[in-house]
């Protein structure tokens, strides 16, 4: 379960404060798959950024299974990311000198998890992803876009989070490759009970998730709901 | 993948960026290692001066000085009141011979010319060898020959013989008390063994190097003196011809020889530290009676030499921290630039879970492979440079030192050609240190694996130091530079 309470984030811009998010309040219940659309620059990437602790919020709480979020230091920050949240970003973000494997290991290196375990979980990852067996040792940049994309969802699945944020996830690939990662999320949100939360002004992506948030000039409404089967079908 | 090798492979990222960072890194590295090296040849050359030279005091006979002067001789009664005097470590007695080679004394003799009796107060019977000089008379050896007036003055007693064989010159044999040279300091014997006990007769001797060539001679191989038959227990080298042209014998053997036991050339006084030498200089002198003894101080002409060798150590040692904190500072420039570079990567890093302590380690690390590369390169650079680095900062920065040094060798060559007839012996107290320019080339830099190896710890010290400051900076990029460009 994840709860936003009344989130607010200004920027100071010269004279002028930007409030990309203007007190925003949802709840989203486990295993749930959710959108958030909007302009470009309406402050999707900057409401992601909050609830995956990459930034703080001027006021206002996300509270991630009863856990509170505001106050919380910047090591306990770093731990509740590398625990509880795997980010998808629309570039990708993968390091560029490493193997895919060694990409979806990085994480799971960082939560103490023996080399041996944790190469056995990659490739079993990149394999769930259905990235082919023989480019899990190819390097980053001598892959496509949609193999770096599935490397980049194999990593997020590296510690088995509870929330995965996907901040534009199809916003550099073509239209079936695009279509085939939305598949593979809402799977994963299926098979492994992952709340999925994915940005993006896409709206045909965006109806094919249950729930439906649009965020504009910071404020942020729900869409009506939709259930599982109907957000699969073609809207 | 680990930290560490993940470093190793953000090292090697940028090939030809690597390559140059390293050559960078290599010069600053090299540069630093030979300074280290110049610094530690100066360093023992300076503790090598100090500790064997630099203490020494030297007794002549008053208004004697090797085979010049007059006075009466030095004995061993005199040897231990010197022994007793405050801070005194030891006394070295030695009794200096001239042998004349048989043939040639015999020719001379015939052609009616001599030497002149009584140097240094050996007897005027002549002491012989089978031994011929390994120095040529020369031009200087004839012209102090007939700068003393002997020619003409022979058994004929009258008119000068036109038809003088060749003039040879004498060779020095010294017999020592211990196993030094006439200064004092320590023979460097390149073949062979010492005499053993020195104040005991023996039939061994030492020779230099080139005068056991001349004669064919090597290590047991055996020659006379006075028709008494030595052995080459050793060949030494002293660093200069004339030195060579020597040979030494325990002190009883040379008395012996000269007929004169007991008697003594010079007292060589050690004292038992530099602050002490002035001191003991004046008590030793009240002890032995400045009517009796004329007590020198061959520190005073090292200081020079001492000096410069301690500026160039001091220079050397100033080069090898600026290159050091060239290299720390490179590292440092390095690493911020890659620092800034990798700004999102580093927030990726952060954004998946990763802490400040392993992003900032992983930094260091990558730092301290490129110092690895740069050190190997580096050392490899200083075991050819430094040698050659040494002895341009020697040279450079000793020009004050040689002049003096040129002087005091001046001083020996008058010593020695004002006395026998020949070439120049050894004078007495300006012997011994006149040389400093040959002791300020005679500084050899080695690159051991010691200091290189200190070295490289400094260099790898100060290198963590200049990947800490960027490390640092990484704990204070945000996880939300992540979405930067996106």
């Amino acid at each position: 379960m994840i709860e936003v309470k009344n989130l607010v984030r200004t920027f100071n811009s010269g004279d002028k404060t930007i409030k990309p998010v203007n007190d925003v309040s949802f709840e989203l219940a486990q295993g749930t798959l959710a959108s958030i659309v909007g302009k470009s620059g309406s402050g999707k990437s900057t409401l992601l950024s909050l609830l995956g602790a990459l930034d703080k919020p001027t006021s206002g709480d996300v509270v991630v299974n009863g856990v509170s979020l505001a106050g919380m230091p910047d090591s306990k920050l770093t731990e509740y990311r590398r625990r509880d949240i795997g980010f998808v970003f629309q570039q990708f973000n993968l390091i560029p000198n490493l193997s895919a494997v060694d990409n979806v290991m990085l994480p799971m290196e960082f939560a103490g998890i023996r080399k041996a375990a944790r190469r056995e979980r990659a490739r079993g990852l990149l394999e769930q992803v259905q990235l082919d067996p023989e480019k899990h040792v190819r390097r980053i940049n001598r892959l496509s876009g949609g193999e770096q994309q599935r490397v980049a969802i194999a990593r997020a699945l590296a510690n088995a989070p509870r929330l995965i944020l996907a901040d534009e996830p199809t916003g550099n690939l073509d239209e079936q490759t695009g279509g085939h990662i939305i598949e593979l999320l809402s799977s994963l949100s299926r098979d492994h009970n992952t709340t999925i939360l994915v940005v993006t002004h896409d709206r045909s992506l965006a109806n094919k998730t249950e729930r439906r948030f649009r965020l504009q000039q910071g404020r942020l409404t729900e869409e009506p709901a939709r259930t599982r089967a109907t957000a699969a079908s073609p809207a | 993948m680990n930290v560490l090798a993940r470093s190793v492979g953000n090292a090697f990222r940028n090939k030809v960026r690597t390559a140059a960072v390293v050559a960078v890194l290599a010069v600053a590295i090299g540069l630093a290692l030979s300074m280290l090296v110049a610094n530690q040849a100066v360093a023992g050359k300076v503790a090598e001066l100090n500790a064997s030279v630099g203490t020494v005091l030297t007794v002549n006979p008053a208004g004697g000085q090797g085979f010049e002067g007059g006075g009466e001789p030095l004995t061993a009664v005199q040897a231990a009141t010197a022994a007793a005097v405050p801070n005194v470590s030891t006394v070295v007695g030695t009794k200096a011979l001239r042998l004349r080679n048989a043939a040639a004394a015999a020719a001379q003799a015939a052609a009616g010319q001599g030497g002149r009796g009584g140097p240094g107060g050996q007897s005027a019977t002549t002491v012989t060898t089978s031994l011929t000089a390994a120095v040529d008379a020369g031009t200087l050896g004839n012209r102090n020959q007939a700068s003393s007036g002997t020619t003409g003055t022979g058994t004929s007693g009258g008119a000068a013989t036109p038809a003088a064989p060749a003039f040879s010159l004498p060779i020095t044999a010294t017999g020592v008390g211990a196993e030094v040279d006439a200064a004092g300091k320590a023979l460097e014997l390149t073949q062979g063994t010492g005499l053993g006990d020195y104040n005991a007769a023996s039939a061994g001797a030492l020779l230099g190097t080139t005068l056991a060539e001349k004669n064919g001679l090597a290590v047991g191989s055996t020659f006379t003196i006075n028709d008494q038959t030595f052995t080459v227990a050793g060949l030494f080298d002293a660093g200069t011809a004339f030195g060579n042209n020597a040979l030494y014998l325990t002190l009883p053997a040379a008395q012996t020889l000269a007929a004169l036991p007991g008697e003594l050339s010079t007292l060589i006084v050690t004292v038992n530290s530099m602050e002490n030498v002035d001191a003991a200089k004046t008590a030793l002198q009240a002890a032995l009676g400045s009517d009796k003894a004329d007590v020198s101080q061959g520190q005073r002409n090292l200081q020079t030499a001492v000096s410069s060798l301690g500026s160039v150590k001091n220079i050397s040692f100033i080069a090898f921290v600026a290159a050091l904190g060239t290299a720390g500072l490179i590292i440092l420039l390095i690493m911020v630039m890659l620092v800034r570079e990798r700004r999102r990567e580093i927030g990726v890093l952060k954004a998946i879970g990763a802490p400040n302590r392993t992003v900032g380690l992983q930094f260091v690390l990558e730092a301290l492979v490129l110092v690895a590369l740069g050190s190997v390169v580096g050392a490899a650079v200083a075991s050819f440079a430094s040698g050659g680095i040494a002895t341009a900062l020697i040279s450079s920065n000793t020009t004050s030192a040689a002049a003096a040094g040129g002087a005091g060798t001046g001083q020996r060559g008058a010593g020695g050609g004002a006395g026998f007839p020949g070439g120049g012996f050894p004078g007495g107290q300006g012997n011994p240190f006149g040389g400093a320019n040959q002791l300020l080339t005679s500084v050899t830099a080695s690159a051991s694996p010691g200091v290189i190896a200190a070295g490289i710890a400094a260099v790898f010290g100060v290198a963590i130091i200049g990947a800490l400051v960027p490390a640092l900076l990484t704990a204070r990029i945000r996880p939300i530079e992540v979405l930067r460009g996106e």
